[in-house]
């Protein structure tokens, strides 16, 4: 009696919930929205790379230390090839951290009836729904079906697909409840203020899939409001920085991670944003070259950072004079030749009638320039004085 | 009333009169009458403190062996404090005791007052606190491993030596008992020995003992000569020690392994307040075989100083010292590395951190021993009525947190 009296309560809450949810949706259909299915474009290799690209591989920042349960060390001891091995290892779980979740269109709920037993009208007074909990079904696939009071045998809406899944095959960190973060306008306005953008995007994607309208929205308003506090840096090197990015790209709105992206000297990265937003509005730009040109002289991100972890093996001692001098002014002669690809690419972007913070633009491209021009000036200096030979 | 203070008068005069006149009186009485009467005894011989400590106390051949040993918490009390002249159950006015005889221009007349019924009251309840012996009242933060017992209290930072003083430091008291030795000429001689910990919370510690027949004196020396006998022990991140290391002194052996921030000290409260002392915050000891608390301190020194550095032991080993953090998601990270790399494949040997830092020494893990109802059938009806309600308290939680209902 008592479980039956809770679960009433339960289900008037979840009502009273859905009604909240609803009176959001109407709120923020004035966020920006994909108008077509944004998936082939997004799942296109050459956007994948470079929206990779753009998010880097910093260490330091995909394995930061957080707080977890379990927060033991292990001491081991490991030879240098072992260690090898495990670097290589470490990089491809940094991958996997790194991966996108993918942005897709929203999904239209669409009723298909099985069948329609007008006998069966009434037999009770509330639906049945019917649950295939098999082992191992990918729960997309899980058969859910609801048989109506009015004897209509239907396939579940995704709501109540997701809600049986939930309850058989539960998702760690997935609430079978809206959590009030989401629910509650203010709560998340907080977060936002807080600049908790990270851990807003993560529960975003734990609580919910990504072809929800519920996804769409709170990751939209997320995104707008990253956009006007410029805190950009906080989600470089997490798997949101490439839909923030596409977000961006898709509705034009690319000038303000640009700017940030040229003041933190990665003129590369912004070379590739400029292409992306190119390559989705159709524009008649020839960006291919300049990027294959680039990408011939600058590592994929994996690889730097495999770079780095190797370079931990080295011995002060084997370290040449030569690297010593790369690692002082942070830039090689590779990597001054691909800025200035790269701030081409990019003065012809802000000549062009797609920028629209043409002045700030500009001011950052001026002042990197003068930057790198010194450091090139040093750079050569050092070399010439430690007598290491230019190439 | 008249009439009675007359009467009183004359009393008080014959009295006097006859003090005046007793040697007469005795002398003109008839031998026949006379009695004899020594008054002389132990009560008026003797001083009330004495004639006190005669009924209160024990000799000191009861002493010895053992008697009385409760002597000594119950004092006399004074039935003089809280009173004056001239104040009394009666609240009067006597000029000239307790009131000048004139005031002013008048004189003062003997008048009754208001009697005060809180002096006698405030008289009974001084007695009573007087009577009763209190036990020091000891701050909860400042007890010891037991009571008012001293192991585990803290008796201040070691005195100054010359220009060198030692501000920082904490000492705590480890052990406080008696010990005795024999002396040619005394016998059984009794002491107080105190074994004593002093640090200076950052990795600077010293310990000692000492006997003195005080225990006060005995508390001060030994804090002062743990001053004179620090050891450096370098810590790992000001927290933990450098690795696991095992270390035994006589039949005492002990394992000590280092924890992650925030375990804190799980071990024997000896090597607890060690550690507290020297600034280890997260550790896990575990003793096998004797547990003298001497031998326990000896060998905790002892295994503290052997501690290597990951340097000293990449190179003896040579090979790489790795340490991967489950909360940076089991990234590794290289914490020392051979000065010179000594080609070997990996099939050739491999070693174990922690057996190489334990010294090939492994903990004995008992297997506990289920309690005596686990297989009757009261338990099991029990656990099968308990079942459904084994998530109950998180899902409650749950609710609170969430407050969806």
């Amino acid at each position: 009696m008592l479980i039956l009296r809770q679960l009433r309560k339960l289900n008037a809450a979840q009502r009273l919930q859905l009604g909240v949810d609803q009176s959001r949706r109407n709120l923020s259909d004035a966020s920006l929205q994909y108008d077509k299915d944004p998936q082939p474009l997004f799942t296109d290799a050459e956007t994948q790379r470079l929206l990779q690209s753009m998010t880097q591989l910093q260490l330091e920042k995909v394995f930061r230390k957080r707080t977890v349960a379990d927060n033991s060390t292990e001491t081991k001891f490991m030879t240098t090839a072992q260690l090898e091995k495990e670097f290589v290892l470490t990089i491809e779980k940094a991958k996997k951290l790194l991966q996108m979740p993918p942005v897709v269109q929203i999904k239209k709920d669409t009723e298909r009836i099985i069948s329609k037993d007008p006998a069966l009208k009434d037999f009770d007074n509330s639906k049945y729904v019917f649950t295939d909990i098999s082992f191992g079904l990918r729960p997309s696939d899980r058969k859910v079906v609801v048989r109506d009071v009015d004897g209509t045998l239907a396939y579940a809406p995704l709501e109540t697909q997701k809600r049986m899944n939930q309850l058989y095959f539960p998702l760690d960190g997935r609430r079978s409840y809206t959590p009030r973060m989401f629910s509650d306008e203010q709560l998340l306005q907080r977060c936002l203020d807080d600049h908790k953008y990270e851990f807003i995007l993560d529960r975003l994607t734990v609580q919910y899939e990504p072809y929800e309208a519920e996804f769409h929205n709170i990751s939209a308003k997320v995104f707008t409001h990253l956009n006007e506090s410029k805190q950009f840096d906080l989600l470089r090197s997490t798997r949101h920085f490439g839909p923030m990015a596409f977000f961006y790209a898709w509705h034009r709105c690319i000038d303000d991670l640009l700017y940030d992206m040229i003041r933190r000297d990665y003129p590369y990265n912004a070379v590739q944003l400029i292409a992306l937003s190119y390559k989705i509005h159709n524009v008649p730009v020839e960006y291919g070259k300049t990027l294959s040109q680039l990408e011939a002289l600058q590592p994929t991100p994996a690889e730097r950072a495999l770079e780095e972890l190797l370079s931990r093996l080295k011995k002060p001692s084997e370290k040449g004079i030569e690297q010593e001098i790369q690692t002082a002014i942070g830039k090689t002669e590779q990597d001054f030749a691909a800025d200035e690809i790269s701030l081409k690419f990019i003065e012809q972007y802000i000549g062009s009638e797609h920028a629209l913070k043409k002045v700030q633009l500009e001011l950052a491209v001026q002042t990197l320039k003068e930057v790198n021009l010194e450091k090139l000036q040093l750079f050569k200096g050092l070399k010439k004085a430690h007598g290491v030979q230019a190439s | 009333m008249a009439r009675l203070l007359l009467k009183h008068f004359t009393i008080a005069n014959w009295w006097a009169s006859e003090v005046q006149l007793g040697k007469s009186v005795s002398a003109l009485s008839t031998p026949s009458e006379y009695v004899l009467v020594r008054n002389i005894s132990f009560f008026n011989k003797l001083p009330a403190e004495d004639i006190w400590r005669g009924v209160t106390a024990v000799s000191n051949a009861g002493k010895k062996r053992g008697r009385g040993k409760g002597t000594g918490k119950k004092v006399a009390k004074d039935l003089n404090r809280g009173q004056t002249i001239g104040l009394g159950k009666k609240n009067f006015i006597w000029p000239g005791l307790n009131a000048p005889i004139i005031r002013g221009n008048e004189i003062t007349h003997q008048q009754k007052q208001f009697e005060n019924m809180d002096r006698e009251n405030s008289i009974i309840s001084l007695r009573d606190s007087m009577g009763n012996f209190k036990l020091m009242k000891l701050n909860p933060i400042d007890r010891g491993w037991s009571g008012t017992k001293m192991p585990g209290r803290s008796i201040g930072s070691p005195d100054a030596v010359g220009e060198e003083n030692f501000n920082l430091f904490d000492t705590r008291v480890l052990e406080n008992k008696i010990v005795f030795i024999m002396k040619g000429n005394m016998g059984r001689k009794r002491r107080y020995s105190v074994l004593s910990v002093t640090g200076n919370k950052n990795g600077l510690a010293g310990f000692a003992t000492a006997k003195a027949p005080e225990v006060r004196t005995a508390l001060r020396k030994s804090r002062n000569r743990s001053g004179q006998k620090l050891i450096s022990i370098d810590l790992y991140e000001n927290r933990t020690i450098n690795h696991d290391f095992y270390t035994a002194f006589g039949k005492t052996k002990i394992f000590v392994f280092k924890k992650p921030e925030g375990y804190g000290l799980v071990c024997h409260r000896a090597i607890q307040t060690i550690c507290k002392v020297i600034g280890i915050q997260d550790l896990y000891a575990k003793i096998e075989g004797s547990t003298n608390l001497q031998h326990i301190v000896k060998a905790f020194f002892i295994g503290l100083m052997r501690q290597k550095s990951y340097n000293d032991i990449a190179n003896e080993i040579k090979l790489h010292v790795v340490e991967r953090q489950m909360a940076k998601n089991g990234f590794t990270e290289i914490k020392a590395s051979p000065v010179q790399d000594l080609q070997i494949s990996e099939n050739n040997r491999f070693i174990d951190f922690m057996q190489f830092t334990l010294g090939n020494k492994i903990v004995l893990r008992k297997k506990k021993i289920p309690p005596y109802y686990v297989n009757s059938k009261g338990h099991h009806l029990f656990e099968c009525k308990a079942e459904r309600f084994r998530n109950q308290s998180n899902v409650r939680l749950h609710k609170l947190v969430n407050c969806y209902m």
